[in-house]
């Protein structure tokens, strides 16, 4: 069979979506529920010696893809600030690239949706780019947040129903977040979620006064989705100004929050803040991952993320009540723990002064944005986490957007460098069942893909995509890349055969196994 | 402070090029009798270099009037001490070749070109502007923006003097007889990318392909009377044109 055949399927529907991951990869994280597990079994650990390259693809002009590449049909799409390209996914061929001459600002990219006849992507200044799938031909441009007031956003989107969701940046730079459903055939807004809100709204006084429109809580990683809840579920990163709290006094709602909202009209449903009242720019952009397990001996819907505080969160996501907590990492220093409803119990010699103070975890956070996975089989969670922490500086100078200011930043420790690992959780009580040491010291951002095969793909902080048993951690296969990873990899099927794919810097580099 | 006011004005004013037709014109007529020998007919370059390059594009216009007029010591180019006035008429020239389309001035009617692409010239049986057309042809909702004036109504004139990649015209015989034709957006020694005349699009490799023609020559007919319809493509831009190097 030729790959030609696949374009007599009809459009990506949401139906594919739901069923993604399958042969395809259709969101950022392969599925609505950002498991990043595929059912692809091809790779296995018995078999991962034998993968072997088979193409790589330099973009033009890039140079620190963060994007997770979308597959569909032959076809895989990889972004890159203001551009993206369309591959021929069993060869590495370009087939389109699409540049948006003019557009703003250089912030990076993390990828791309499809939905219909369209690919959709996000310019660095707020712009959603519609294209057809096949022949990269622009249907719309459609602007939804303002570059010249300071937004920017580096979100993959996702296709949902009719809309395409976007998010944007802003915590470091003093904008208001939110989410957006934007139609997914005319580019016209259909809601709007602030993840602050407004004078006369419900949380507005969580910000002792403080203007709502400089207030953060930025959207900039891409959420989950239940059908059956018909519920979106959004991280919200940092409160503004970062690292300087005395000007917003309060929990400062919704930042550093998941919120949990209506699958057609966006309005809240629940909320739960992991760090009330953030001044260590920890966010809460992490994936929330979606599973159904025993808990406590019935069975649950459940939420799960690796936060940036440190803390591993079980959440019952119908109601979006706390279940349970544990760290996850042992570099853990500014509260006591948590109380029943999941509250932290600050220590105040922890809150940033102008004097520096020493914090764990570092404002990178004990995990970020890199993409966890988790494997239905094992139960367990594999997420990229950091022991590392910070001196963080705090000054009360007059917020002014956009100025740089961030309520003073951090440095890092010279003599304690930062050691990072990949962690595999198990999922219900977050007890760490094995660990997978990177060389270190060292930077990177980069995830993981779990696959029905019983392989867990990670990028290393020495440039290497690795491959490990994920019941054991046991190190199967790598490959040098001879770059920075700053991208989760991600797999899929095309004509029978199992590839993996990962973007690294400037190139996307691709493996299956030899003779396959 | 009046004096350096004065100056500065002086300055920017001298740096400010005309943008009338006249005056580009007079710049043209000025470049093919001075310029042209050594740089070619559209600045393409012969002897001396491309003036289409990204380093002539970023000169400001002063630095571009200072070349022209004083000449670049150790190479073949002269100096040509011309009067202010034609060396801002030249230099106005001199940016329609590297300036976006949607920045230069027009003589054709854009809302004319706009009925005729969308109407009797049938322009969108290939091309799609926003959404709206077909799909082999080079998508245009942008191209005032991506191309300069001379580079448009070149294509539009002289349509297979250039052709864009992933725009030529392709037949693939497969192994098992059938045949695609249509464009390929990319082949090579290992497989072909096609998309065809129906809009599919066919991913091959050389294991499928029997044969496989690539032809340089594009199916568009060249436009005689182009003007209109270069006046509506050059306005095309999906953002607003904000100004080339001061």
């Amino acid at each position: 069979m030729t790959v030609a055949f696949l374009f007599l399927l009809a459009q990506v529907t949401p139906v594919n979506i739901a069923a993604s991951p399958n042969a395809d990869w259709l969101t950022y994280n392969g599925d609505y529920a950002a498991t990043r597990h595929s059912p692809l079994k091809q790779i296995t650990p018995e078999n991962a010696k034998n993968l072997v390259a088979k193409w790589v693809f330099r973009l033009d002009g890039a140079k620190k893809l963060e994007a997770s590449p979308i597959v569909h049909g032959g076809l895989m799409y990889v972004s890159d600030t203001n551009q993206i390209y369309a591959l021929d996914a069993r060869s590495g061929r370009q087939v389109w690239r699409y540049r948006a001459t003019g557009a703003k600002g250089s912030r990076v990219n993390r990828g791309t949706a499809i939905l219909g006849d369209n690919v959709y992507f996000s310019t660095a200044d707020c712009h959603l780019i519609a294209l057809n799938r096949l022949t990269g031909n622009l249907v719309f441009d459609s602007e939804f947040a303002s570059f010249e007031k300071g937004y920017t956003t580096s979100i993959a989107p996702l296709a949902l129903k009719n809309g395409i969701l976007v998010g944007v940046a802003g915590g470091g730079s003093g904008q208001r977040g939110f989410v957006a459903s934007i139609n997914y055939k005319t580019g016209k807004e259909q809601w709007r979620f602030w993840t602050v809100p407004g004078k006369g709204e419900p949380g507005f006084e969580s910000w002792g006064g403080f203007p709502a429109e400089m207030g953060g809580a930025p959207t900039w990683t891409t959420g989950s989705y239940d059908a059956a809840l018909n519920t979106i579920y959004w991280p919200t990163g940092n409160p503004w100004p970062d690292f300087y709290g005395g000007r917003r006094p309060g929990d400062n709602l919704y930042s550093d929050s998941v919120v949990a909202l209506d699958g057609d009209t966006g309005k809240l449903k629940w909320h739960f803040q992991f760090t009330p009242h953030d001044v260590w720019d920890w966010d809460a952009n992490e994936n929330l991952v979606l599973i159904d397990a025993s808990f406590r001996g019935r069975p649950r819907k459940l939420l799960i993320q690796a936060n940036r505080n440190g803390f591993y969160y079980v959440l019952d996501r119908v109601t979006g009540e706390f279940l349970h907590a544990k760290p996850f990492v042992k570099k853990l220093d500014w509260t006591t723990g948590l109380d029943d409803k999941g509250r932290p119990r600050i220590i105040p010699e922890k809150i940033p002064t102008p004097a520096g103070t020493k914090v764990c975890p570092s404002v990178r956070g004990a995990s970020n944005w890199m993409s966890p996975s988790y494997n239905p089989a094992t139960g367990l969670l594999y997420v990229v986490t950091l022991e590392q922490c910070d001196i963080i500086i705090a000054s009360a100078k007059e917020p002014v957007p956009n100025s740089g200011f961030r309520g003073t930043g951090n440095e890092g420790i010279p003599t304690e460098p930062g050691k990072f690992y990949l962690r595999a959780l198990d999922a219900v009580s977050g007890d760490i069942k094995w660990e997978y040491p990177m060389p270190g010291p060292g930077v990177m951002w980069a995830g993981t893909v779990s696959t029905a095969g019983g392989v867990v793909f990670t990028g290393d902080d020495d440039g290497n995509l690795v491959a490990v048993d994920a019941k054991t951690g046991k190190d199967l296969w790598h490959f040098a890349t001879g770059r920075s990873l700053f991208a989760s990899p991600i797999t899929y099927m095309v004509d029978g055969k199992q590839y993996v794919a990962i973007a690294a810097e400037s190139d996307v580099f691709t493996f299956a196994l030899f003779g396959q | 402070m009046r004096f350096l006011l004065t100056l500065l004005f002086a300055i920017a004013a001298f740096a400010q090029l005309p943008r009338d037709l006249a005056s580009i014109d007079s710049g043209r007529q000025t470049y093919m009798g001075a310029c042209s020998g050594c740089h070619g007919a559209t600045g393409e370059g012969s002897q001396g270099p491309s003036l289409h390059s990204g380093r002539v594009a970023r000169l400001g216009n002063q630095a571009l009037i200072n070349v022209i007029k004083n000449g670049l010591p150790g190479t073949t180019m002269p100096n040509f001490p011309l009067a202010d006035d034609k060396l801002r008429q030249l230099a106005a020239f001199l940016r329609t070749l590297t300036s976006p389309a949607v920045a230069a001035p027009r003589t054709g009617d854009a809302a004319k070109g706009r009925a005729l692409f969308f109407g009797t010239a049938n322009c969108t049986g290939c091309h799609m502007i926003n959404g709206q057309g077909g799909h082999p042809g080079p998508d245009l909702s942008n191209i005032g923006a991506e191309r300069t004036l001379p580079q448009l109504s070149e294509s539009l004139r002289k349509p297979s003097a250039r052709i864009a990649e992933g725009f030529r015209t392709a037949t693939a015989t497969l192994r098992n007889g059938s045949v695609i034709k249509g464009v390929a957006k990319n082949y090579n020694n290992y497989g072909a990318q096609i998309l065809d005349a129906t809009g599919r699009l066919h991913l091959l490799q050389t294991g499928e392909i029997a044969k496989l023609d690539i032809v340089d020559t594009s199916i568009m007919p060249p436009v005689a009377d182009a003007n209109d319809l270069l006046a509506f493509l050059s306005s095309l831009s999906l953002r607003p044109y904000e100004g080339a190097a001061q």
